[in-house]
């Protein structure tokens, strides 16, 4: 009994709910002898590791769902030991290389010559090739992509590599051409809903149309999001209601109440009020970049269009210096005392054309 | 002559080398060092005021030689009468076992007859305070004028006041009629534009002049400096040069020849000399076979509040009460006596000095000598264990570990054993002899890692900067024996300069000296690049200096910050402390400092990421522009930066909490860590939440069950328990592990809290659950064969109908994935044929007759089974599925 995100995750290509072209595709891909690698990219919750999965399953069989989760141990450079978690089956690897920080590197490189370097025993009964799926590779440090790029070559015959990543603009060029990027775009609201119908058709529970596109709209056209919400409705009430209360993440709440903060007053001992609330954001592992974009978001509504544009390239300034340093705490910072002080002359001129 | 006098001369000479150098400095009537402070001769001097002595200081540069003669005279005449030096003449015919008393004079009277203090440094500490207040005064006036200049400008206009420019009555100048409310009339003065335009003026005037107060004060300070200037060269005109090569030792450096020599030159605090040299006299028990006066409690407080900065640490304070300064073996209780304090204050002339003064010989051991751990045993042994058998007094040794900071840690664990182990096993081993000589070590640094273990046994004492007061007077000293001519305030610069380091101030005078001066200005001491104390202004110094106008210097921001280095540290400061400071009511300056602030982090995430430290020099540019930014001259309470180090401290709890969910989750459930955080942890506590009456589990509803099985198996997929815990209340209370709500609430989290009685019925079912999980594991085996079997038969199946096609692939062998295990088909067993003994074939209807009973007991699941003395009841196997 585990959850519906679980549990109703599509095993097979054929029975994806959406993308279904490309599920066509994927099949005929498998089964051509030649496999590429792959670098899968697309918004959290679109279904790419759903996708993967079908593929792999595709390829070897059922073998790949039989998982388990190891422990591996690499040694930097410097003598250092890093530990990462991978979950592997007999015919692939998982891993996320971002979790050891500035060690991925070592992971990556370690990794995937140890994997590749092991041939299969017998290579007429079987594929040839294992796969390695590396997830976050927009994450990954620019050594660390440097070092992707030569064993993704030198590897070709025993080892095939499955890239995860969000977006593939922060993804080396060299990359890229290696692999074939295959997007997965996020569910339409229709699509979420649809499947949002099925799953409680599944679960013999009665949807009804409303409550389905209200939690399609609240979960950002993440499919992930849209299941756990609709569980959580579950739980908390029923028989559905169509106006019943869905729960929601907290932070995305939280980031709302800062952006009212912020334009309620603009002061100096309001923005250190702000600060700690961006702290708090920062502290809960929110990416900060998501931040920017909530906060950016809200910000906005408040705004005649000149100003939106004025705001919009400022976010996206410091945004950018955000990435480039260390803190984003002053990045974020620097931007609320920004809009502040922009808007509290928009509010001044406002005020002084009234009277 | 080394850095101190032959051991045994010096013992003799003690003040008789005083003596000499007082007939020595008469002869060439220039002002010494010792006379600049009157011996405490004879007790009648005692009561004698600090008031009437107050211009023998402070007149000194003036009337310098006719104070030195008499003060001269008095003391060569009264040192002839003081009961010290009879002792001493008594301890080199008779005795070679020397009592402090006779030495040195009672030490209890000098620790407790206040009156017996040099009354100099009452005066000294006197004058300072006038100074003080004096100074305080001065800056108090000059805050006044600076924070209010508009106060002054306005004061030239101050004939614009209200009263002049309005009135009640029709007035004779050109008005404009106001009516109120109340319907009074008020009349006020209309101007001409010229007059206003001319008022505008005297009042930019007076703007401008504010605006240019630093010039003026730094030609407000060449003024005064010109006067002096010109006093002290018709001074040096009036006076004869005392000629330069009376020095005899002229090779000799300037800090060595104006070393301390007795116990009243010694410019450390008082309480500092003190607290060394009670420690020193401790050990006279041991040493010198001499009964000590330990202290009355009582006494040592009222001295140490008189003091003010009883400087001791390591709970000798705290426990004087309880706890004796001499152990059972009479010797003290801290073997060890640890100096600290910064470069250049005089510990090592301290410690020497005082070693002397108590009747030591002083053995010095230093960076420069090797230490080993067993080059340092042997040191230790000489030192401690042997006396020197040259010397004519057989003085016993005294060690000072100097620079111990920076010796190995071996070498300082050796110690520490040598110290604390012959207290409990020095009655066992004969080989080992207790410590029996004190042992003075000489640090800069009181917390390097290597003085750990030393710290707890040792006495701690700090020794501090050096009061640029003193230092001054010190230096005005030196000068004087040298034929400088300085002028007070330059001196004082010079000290302030030092900040508190003797040393390097009477190198300075010694190296400026070398250039052929004969007399100083403010300028020598300004220009001159070196000398200037490698000082490290502390964090705060440096943020205060951030967020504070710099009237005087605008350019010295740089040189604080990149004097007070960690950048980072600063930063953070910046960042905590802007909102508050200049940036306070202006918005576009805040954005605008946080802007610099951005800039420096990116360049230093940048410095840090290459390795290229092209643009380190940058950041304190950044940093400065901050402070051009955000200064004022109100002053501000600049707090410590704290708030990164405590965000980043509550981000690794959380972090830990969303990692410890990520390895503990199953395999099949595997979440990216982004997903984990922003999209299952904040809805997964609403999951958990069932909505149940609280009631028993076997009363629910099949729905009820229903909903707490799914909640079980979450839980289980997600590596989730309740844990029991003993609440400060003494309850139980059942709480969730991982505490995944921490990670998914912003402190709202009692929204979705779970009564105490449901998270019970959940924490049961989830057991359940987990067993019911490995059983399903254990039994999955023989499943799935069954399984495989039901496969293959469907794949034989699918393999007939496909018979034709696929006949091809029968020769290439089938990929690994798309191969099916075949069941194994299971022989029927032949009936068993029964033979007997012989070999005959039994008929099988006899073999059959005697089964029947044997069937029914392994048949049957219930059995009895009969042993003798007692009957094991019942067995019947049981399984967990069974019960679930």
């Amino acid at each position: 009994m585990s959850l519906w995100v679980d549990k109703h995750r599509p095993r097979d290509l054929m029975k994806l709910d959406y993308h279904k072209d490309q599920a066509v595709r994927l099949k005929s891909l498998v089964q051509q002898s030649d496999f590429p690698h792959l670098l899968v990219y697309g918004p959290s919750g679109a279904g790419k590791k759903t996708r993967i999965m079908c593929l792999l399953r595709e390829l070897y069989g059922s073998g790949v769902e039989r998982l388990r989760q190891e422990t591996m141990t690499f040694t930097t450079p410097s003598n250092k030991k890093v530990e990462i978690m991978t979950v592997s089956s007999n015919y692939h690897i998982e891993v996320n290389p971002t979790d050891v920080g500035i060690h991925d590197r070592v992971v990556i490189m370690d990794l995937v010559k140890n994997v590749a370097q092991t041939h299969q025993i017998d290579s007429s009964g079987q594929r040839e090739f294992k796969v390695v799926i590396l997830n976050e590779v927009d994450d990954l440090t620019k050594d660390a992509q440097h070092a992707l790029r030569r064993t993704m070559e030198k590897y070709v015959a025993t080892c095939r590599l499955i890239l995860i990543a969000n977006s593939i603009s922060r993804v080396i060029p060299a990359i890229r051409s290696r692999c074939l990027t295959i997007r997965v775009p996020a569910p339409t609201e229709s699509e979420i809903a649809s499947v949002l119908q099925l799953v409680c058709k599944k679960e013999s529970l009665n949807l009804p149309s409303d409550l389905a596109t209200r939690l399609a709209k609240a979960a950002d056209r993440n499919l992930r999001r849209a299941l756990l919400m609709c569980e959580a409705c579950k739980v908390q009430q029923y028989p559905f209601t169509s106006d019943q209360k869905i729960p929601e993440p907290d932070w995305q709440q939280f980031i709302r109440d800062t952006a009212t903060m912020i334009l309620s007053e603009q002061t100096a001992k309001k923005l250190g009020e702000v600060r700690q609330k961006l702290y708090e954001l920062i502290i809960h592992g929110v990416p900060p970049d998501m931040i920017f974009a909530g906060l950016l978001k809200e910000l906005v509504r408040n705004c005649d269009m000149a100003m939106k544009c004025q705001v919009a390239s400022h976010a996206a300034n410091y945004e950018h210096r955000m990435r480039l340093g260390n803190k984003p705490i002053f990045h974020l910072e620097a931007f609320v005392a920004k809009f502040m002080a922009i808007y509290k002359k928009f509010v001044e001129e406002s005020m002084g054309d009234v009277f | 002559m080394g850095d101190y006098p032959d051991p045994d001369e010096e013992y003799e000479l003690m003040y008789a080398d005083e003596l000499a150098m007082l007939r020595e400095d008469e002869d060439h009537a220039e002002p010494s060092v010792v006379k600049k402070k009157p011996l405490p001769a004879k007790r009648s001097l005692d009561f004698s005021s600090p008031v009437a002595k107050k211009p023998v200081t402070s007149n000194f540069a003036n009337n310098a030689p006719d104070i030195i003669t008499n003060s001269g005279v008095t003391e060569s005449t009264d040192i002839s009468l003081t009961p010290n030096l009879q002792p001493l003449e008594e301890f080199t015919q008779v005795s070679n076992k020397r009592t402090v008393d006779e030495l040195f004079g009672d030490i209890g009277d000098i620790d407790f007859n206040e009156v017996e203090l040099p009354s100099k440094r009452q005066k000294t500490e006197e004058e300072t305070d006038l100074e003080l207040i004096e100074k305080i005064l001065e800056g108090r006036r000059l805050k006044q004028i600076l924070l209010e200049p508009s106060g002054r400008a306005l004061g030239g206009r101050s004939r614009y006041n209200a009263k002049d420019n309005m009135s009640l009555d029709i007035p004779r100048w050109p008005f404009v009629a106001l009516s109120n409310s109340d319907g009074d009339r008020v009349y006020v003065r209309i101007e001409s534009e010229e007059d206003w335009e001319n008022s505008l003026d005297k009042g930019m005037e007076q703007m401008s002049l504010h605006a240019s107060y630093a010039s003026t004060w730094v030609e407000a300070r060449k003024i005064l400096e010109d006067k002096q200037q010109k006093v002290i060269s018709e001074e040096v005109a009036t006076q004869p040069l005392p000629d330069m090569d009376t020095d005899v030792n002229g090779n000799m450096l300037w800090v060595d020849k104006y070393r301390p020599q007795s116990y009243l030159e010694l410019l450390s605090d008082e309480p500092v000399n003190r607290a060394l040299l009670h420690w020193l006299h401790l050990w006279d028990k041991i040493v010198f076979k001499k009964e000590v006066k330990t202290k009355e409690p009582q006494q040592r407080t009222t001295f140490s509040k008189r003091a003010g900065q009883f400087q001791l640490t390591n709970k000798w304070k705290g426990k004087k009460e309880d706890q004796p300064e001499l152990d059972d073996d009479g010797r003290p209780h801290h073997k060890v006596a640890l100096l600290c304090g910064p470069p250049g204050v005089g510990k090592t002339t301290l410690a020497h000095l005082l070693a002397r003064i108590a009747g030591y010989r002083p053995v010095e051991l230093n960076a420069s000598d090797e230490r080993s751990t067993d080059a340092f045993r042997n040191a230790l042994q000489s030192a401690t264990l042997m006396r020197s058998v040259l010397d004519s007094e057989k003085r016993p040794n005294c060690l000072i570990l100097d620079e111990i900071d920076g010796a190995p840690l071996p070498t300082v664990e050796l110690l520490v054993r040598w110290c604390t182990a012959t207290v409990t096993e020095g009655k066992k081993k004969a080989k080992q002899q207790p410590l029996k000589r004190p042992v003075i070590a000489i640090c800069n640094d009181l917390y390097a890692t290597s003085l750990r273990p030393l710290r707890p046994v040792a006495l701690v004492v700090h020794v501090g900067g050096v009061s640029a007061s003193r230092l001054s007077s010190r230096l005005a000293a030196v000068c004087a024996r040298e034929g400088l001519a300085v002028g007070a305030h330059v001196l004082g610069a010079l000290a302030a300069r030092a900040a508190g380091d003797v040393r390097a101030a009477i190198q300075l005078l010694s190296f400026i000296k070398a250039r052929a001066k004969t007399q100083l200005s403010m300028d020598d001491v300004e220009n001159v690049a070196i000398g200037t104390k490698d000082c490290n202004k502390n964090i705060m110094q440096a943020l205060q200096s951030i967020f504070t106008t710099n009237d005087r210097e605008p350019d010295a921001i740089l040189k604080t910050i990149q004097s007070a280095g960690e950048y980072d540290r600063l930063i953070d400061g910046i960042f905590e402390n802007y909102l508050w400071g200049g940036a306070a009511g202006r918005l576009e300056l805040a954005a605008e400092a946080v802007s610099w602030l951005q800039q420096y982090d990116v360049v230093s995430a940048w410095t840090l990421r290459h390795q290229n430290y092209s643009l380190y020099a940058t950041l304190p540019l950044c940093i400065a522009r901050c402070h051009s930014l955000l200064a004022t001259r109100t002053p501000m309470r600049v707090k410590f930066p704290l708030q990164a180090q405590e965000m980043y401290r509550k981000k690794l709890e959380i972090e830990s909490i969303v990692s410890s969910v990520l390895r503990g989750s199953a395999p099949s459930v595997s979440v990216s860590r982004l997903a984990l955080v922003l999209d299952v942890l904040p809805l997964l506590p609403y999951l958990l939440a069932p909505n149940l009456r609280t009631a028993n589990v076997q009363l629910c509803s099949a729905s009820e069950r229903q909903s707490l099985r799914t909640v079980a198996g979450a839980m289980c997929e997600y590596g989730l328990q309740y844990g029991q815990h003993r609440a400060a209340d003494g309850l139980y209370v059942h709480s969730l592990e991982p505490d995944i709500y921490r990670a998914a609430f912003f402190g709202t989290e009692e929204k979705v809290r779970l009564t105490p009685a449901i998270r019970q019925a959940i924490a049961r079912e989830q057991q359940l659950e987990v067993i019911r999980r490995s059983e399903e594991m254990a039994s999955r085996v023989p499943a799935r064969s069954n399984a495989t079997s039901t496969l293959a038969k469907k794949s034989n199946s699918t393999t007939d109908t496909k018979e034709p096609s696929t006949s091809k692939d029968k020769e290439v062998p089938l990929p690994n994935h798309l191969q099916r295990l075949q069941p194994k088909v299971v022989k029927k067993n032949t009936p068993q044929v029964h033979k007997d003994f012989f070999g005959r074939i039994v008929p099988l209807s006899q073999v059959q007759r005697n089964d029947p009973v044997a069937d029914v007991i392994s048949s049957s699941s219930v059995f009895y089974h009969y042993q003798e003395g007692f009957n094991n009841a019942v067995r019947r196997n049981v399984r967990v599925r069974d019960l679930l």
